[in-house]
């Protein structure tokens, strides 16, 4: 039997490494200890991501290494999901994620969706080439908490403060984040969205320091408990 | 070469035709097996790539792996980036062959019945001379036997990789009303007719 450390190693270096057959065995072998789901998915797979962020930074990975880690990542996270508990760490929620209308690149958007995944939430994805007032239909459907929505060319980007004017209109509560090569935070600002990520690599940075937050609350709790 | 049993190997210097995603992955190692019939190229292609990944991972050396059946491959990541590079841009760089009339991918001894994967690599590998030019000359038999007409009779030259030598829709809406005909959809008469995948004997029309 492998140790809780040994697995933790290998789930974060098949990240690191993009080997997806390392992250499934990482995987089976962290229930097979009986690791909670959580922590092999926070301490292995997400440490894993966060190294690749910095590894990217770096200009030591470029794009296709970073799609090949998350492929990897996937690969661990579809096997430890039915194995998590529910964490209680105050941040739960609900997300919309689309691409706009008139716009066919979803990477990034994919990029945070993933993160999203990892981080527990509900992730409602409408996929690409969205109509506008799907976003706010979904969105009042499911009740999110948060609207992500992605561009990468300015004349798709032009419908999305159609967007978030409907949406807070209705709910002024939901935070909505936009992100894509032609937002800036000037933008954000203007059209009342509460963030923004300029691009794919940009946009993994910052989902990956909301997941690292989430992952410093968790090992809080953690401590807590113990104390 | 370290691949055992593909047909042909051949390394190309693909610096031309790369875009920014990828522009550090200037070489590409072309693999191509003879498709027998009822065999499983496709698995067998993909094991011959994962043995090229290994190698180069060993020696720390990036690469980007493009499936033979890139087209049908979805739902990854990675998957997102196989339109970017051709296995025809690979194939014609490291002088495996040239683009046909046909629109495929002809080599001098096995016509166009190969199947291709491609590996980009940053790996500073010595490249082979590529093909720069159509050797179809005057044949025009897939342009003569194609039943949809797609087939322009065009020839393709490196300096103009994107000129249209194949009506794809043409092909395509002939296949789509085949299916609704009979299970087997796929023609293959444009790979059939060429001489060159007949071992390169001559044919009188």
């Amino acid at each position: 039997m492998p140790t809780k450390e040994e697995v933790l190693e290998k789930l974060k270096n098949g990240v690191i490494q993009y080997d997806e057959d390392a992250c499934k065995e990482g995987a089976n072998e962290a229930i097979a200890i009986g690791m909670d789901g959580n922590e092999a998915i926070f301490e292995g797979l997400v440490a894993g991501m966060e190294e690749v962020g910095r590894l990217f930074e770096a200009q030591e990975y470029f794009v296709p290494e970073i799609l090949m880690c998350a492929d990897a990542l996937y690969a661990g996270l579809d096997i430890l999901k039915p194995h998590c508990k529910q964490m209680d760490l105050g941040v739960k929620g609900a997300v919309v994620i689309g691409t706009v209308e008139g716009d066919v690149h979803d990477i990034g958007k994919n990029l945070v969706k993933m993160m999203f995944d990892v981080a527990g939430f509900t992730v409602y994805d409408l996929g690409r080439d969205v109509p506008l007032d799907q976003f706010v239909e979904e969105q009042l459907r499911t009740d999110s908490e948060l609207v992500c929505l992605s561009a990468m060319m300015t004349t798709s980007m032009i419908g999305m403060p159609k967007v978030i004017e409907k949406i807070k209109a209705r709910n002024p509560n939901v935070m909505i984040m936009i992100g894509g090569a032609p937002t800036s935070k000037e933008l954000a600002d203007k059209w009342g969205a509460d963030g923004y990520a300029e691009d794919a690599s940009n946009a993994l940075k910052e989902a990956i320091k909301m997941v690292s937050f989430l992952k410093n609350l968790r090992a809080e709790k953690e401590a807590e408990k113990k104390g | 070469m370290l691949l055992q049993g593909a047909t042909l190997v051949g390394v190309g210097d693909v610096t031309q035709a790369l875009t920014s995603e990828i522009i550090h992955l200037n070489r590409a190692i072309a693999i191509a097996m003879n498709r027998g019939l009822g065999e499983d190229t496709s698995s067998k292609l993909i094991r011959l790539q994962s043995v090229a990944e290994g190698w180069l991972k060993e020696r720390g050396f990036r690469y980007l792996s493009i499936p033979p059946d890139s087209d049908r491959r979805k739902g990854k990541f990675i998957s997102r980036l196989y339109k970017l590079f051709p296995h025809k841009t690979a194939a014609t760089c490291s002088g495996l062959g040239w683009v046909g009339k046909n629109g495929l991918v002809i080599n001098r001894d096995y016509g166009s019945k190969l199947s291709w994967a491609t590996v980009l690599t940053n790996a500073p590998l010595v490249a082979d001379l590529p093909t720069e030019k159509s050797q179809c000359g005057n044949c025009n038999l897939c342009v003569i036997h194609c039943p949809s007409g797609a087939v322009t009779g065009r020839e393709w030259s490196i300096n103009e990789p994107y000129r249209e030598i194949v009506k794809y829709e043409k092909c395509s809406t002939m296949k789509k009303s085949r299916r609704l005909l009979e299970d087997r959809p796929n023609c293959g008469l444009c790979i059939n007719i060429c001489p060159y995948s007949r071992n390169g004997k001559t044919v009188k029309t």
